[in-house]
């Protein structure tokens, strides 16, 4: 081995998305998410009303109050394409997850990550007001489930989101949309919209007997911030995204923990 | 490359900046020296742009590398937190939304501001991990000294 030959033994760490498949996986990936949240939420609204346990008119709101432990189907259906993908394309999962770094460098990340988020934060809250004043936002309080489905939704629900959501669209859409259009900007974009999109399917609200598309817009905008601060620091760390899925999992987990001791009212 | 990210943040942050003080003077609340005669937290924030043009020069120049710009943004993202979204807020969100007559330019500004936050805390952090690499860099390249050397 010359001297100019690279160690096999030390991969280059290069800041280059690791998925190599088409733009066809990104979209089957964000198509499943969708298709599942609607089709989840029909699901149990139907079996609702089987049950005799909804009107047919109120059964989506009924459907909603699960919202927060049902997501893990979803989660699950996007972890099974990801796997799907990766098996076909022949990479490892670990590897959509970015370059290595040392557990305090993610740490620190994690509380970076946290600190830049505060200004979606106070934007989101000041959205809230706006559209619902001082009531809680719908989302959080239509969630009424039994306490072992609480817990679920706290300590699985959380975890499963992490290691699916993000990495669906940042650690795949994002690459794969990046080698398609060759500007990382306009992917970048194209994948916050998209990710702040899938928000307007879940939870469906029904208000006056037709679909609650003011609080779908809303559900839009208000997590837009967060989305585009976590793109933007996806790039910012040199594409590592665990950080960010430690944030993300404490802020979720935290939110599901609030609202399954009913702290937030 | 990161030179060239660097820069570009740089600016991308400056414009931000310059965009919310004009922001301020039209709105003409929250306001100081130069458009009062009170010198305020208006005025201090003021003290941004000769840093950044002399950061600028010295960074042309190498005397200064990420982390002074890593300060420079995190102190900047600390200092605009604190006046607008802080517990002792001076200017909060409400004084901006309903600053203008009409709400659309109320939005418009507390997202800039909002924009502008984030955007100098994401550059803190970037430049943070940047001034990291090239210090592991440095490390990696420096001769070994001390001990080690035979006469």
């Amino acid at each position: 081995m010359s001297a100019a030959t690279p160690s096999h033994r030390q991969p280059a760490v290069v800041a280059e998305p690791a998925a190599a498949g088409g733009v066809g996986g990104a979209v089957l990936l964000v198509a499943t998410r969708i298709v599942l949240w609607m089709g989840v939420q029909l699901l149990l609204a139907g079996l609702l009303v089987l049950a005799g346990a909804a009107a047919a008119g109120e059964s989506l709101d009924e459907a909603a109050a699960w919202w927060m432990v049902y997501g893990a189907l979803v989660d699950l259906g996007t972890l099974g394409v990801i796997v799907w993908l990766i098996r076909r394309e022949r990479i490892s999962y670990r590897s959509l997850l970015g370059p290595p770094a040392a557990a305090w460098q993610v740490a620190l990340g994690v509380v970076g990550v946290l600190v830049a988020t505060a200004p979606a934060v106070f934007f989101s809250a000041e959205v809230n007001k706006a559209y619902y004043g001082d009531a809680t936002p719908p989302m959080l309080a239509v969630v009424d489930a039994p306490t072992v489905a609480s817990a679920f939704s706290v300590l699985v629900v959380p975890l499963l989101a992490e290691l699916a959501e993000p990495v669906a669209y940042l650690g795949v859409v994002l690459p794969r949309l990046e080698r398609r259009i060759g500007r990382p900007w306009l992917a970048a974009t194209i994948v916050v919209l998209l990710w702040a999109a899938e928000h307007a399917f879940y939870p469906l609200l029904i208000t006056d007997g037709n679909l609650d598309l003011a609080f779908a817009v809303y559900r839009v905008v208000s997590v837009l911030p967060f989305l585009a601060t976590w793109t933007a620091l996806y790039y910012a760390f040199g594409r590592r995204l665990l950080p960010i899925m430690g944030a993300r999992w404490i802020f979720n987990g935290g939110t599901a923990l609030a609202v399954a001791l009913s702290l937030v009212e | 490359m990161d030179s060239r990210i660097l820069y570009r943040v740089t600016y991308l942050a400056a414009a931000m900046s310059l965009g919310h003080h004009i922001d301020h003077a039209i709105r003409h609340n929250a306001v100081g020296w130069p458009l009062t005669d009170e010198v305020n937290a208006f005025t201090m924030s003021l003290v941004i742009y000769p840093i950044i043009i002399t950061g600028l020069l010295l960074y042309r120049a190498g005397r200064v590398g990420p982390g002074f710009w890593a300060l420079v943004s995190g102190g900047g993202a600390a200092f605009v937190s604190a006046v607008h979204f802080g517990p002792s807020a001076v200017e909060p969100p409400e004084m901006m939304l309903d600053g203008y007559d009409s709400p659309v330019l109320g939005w418009l500004a507390f997202t800039w501001l909002a924009v502008f936050v984030t955007v100098l805390a994401i550059t803190s952090l970037y430049e943070t991990r940047v001034w990291w690499q090239q210090r592991q860099v440095r490390r990696a390249d420096r001769p070994a000294t001390g001990a080690g050397i035979e006469r």
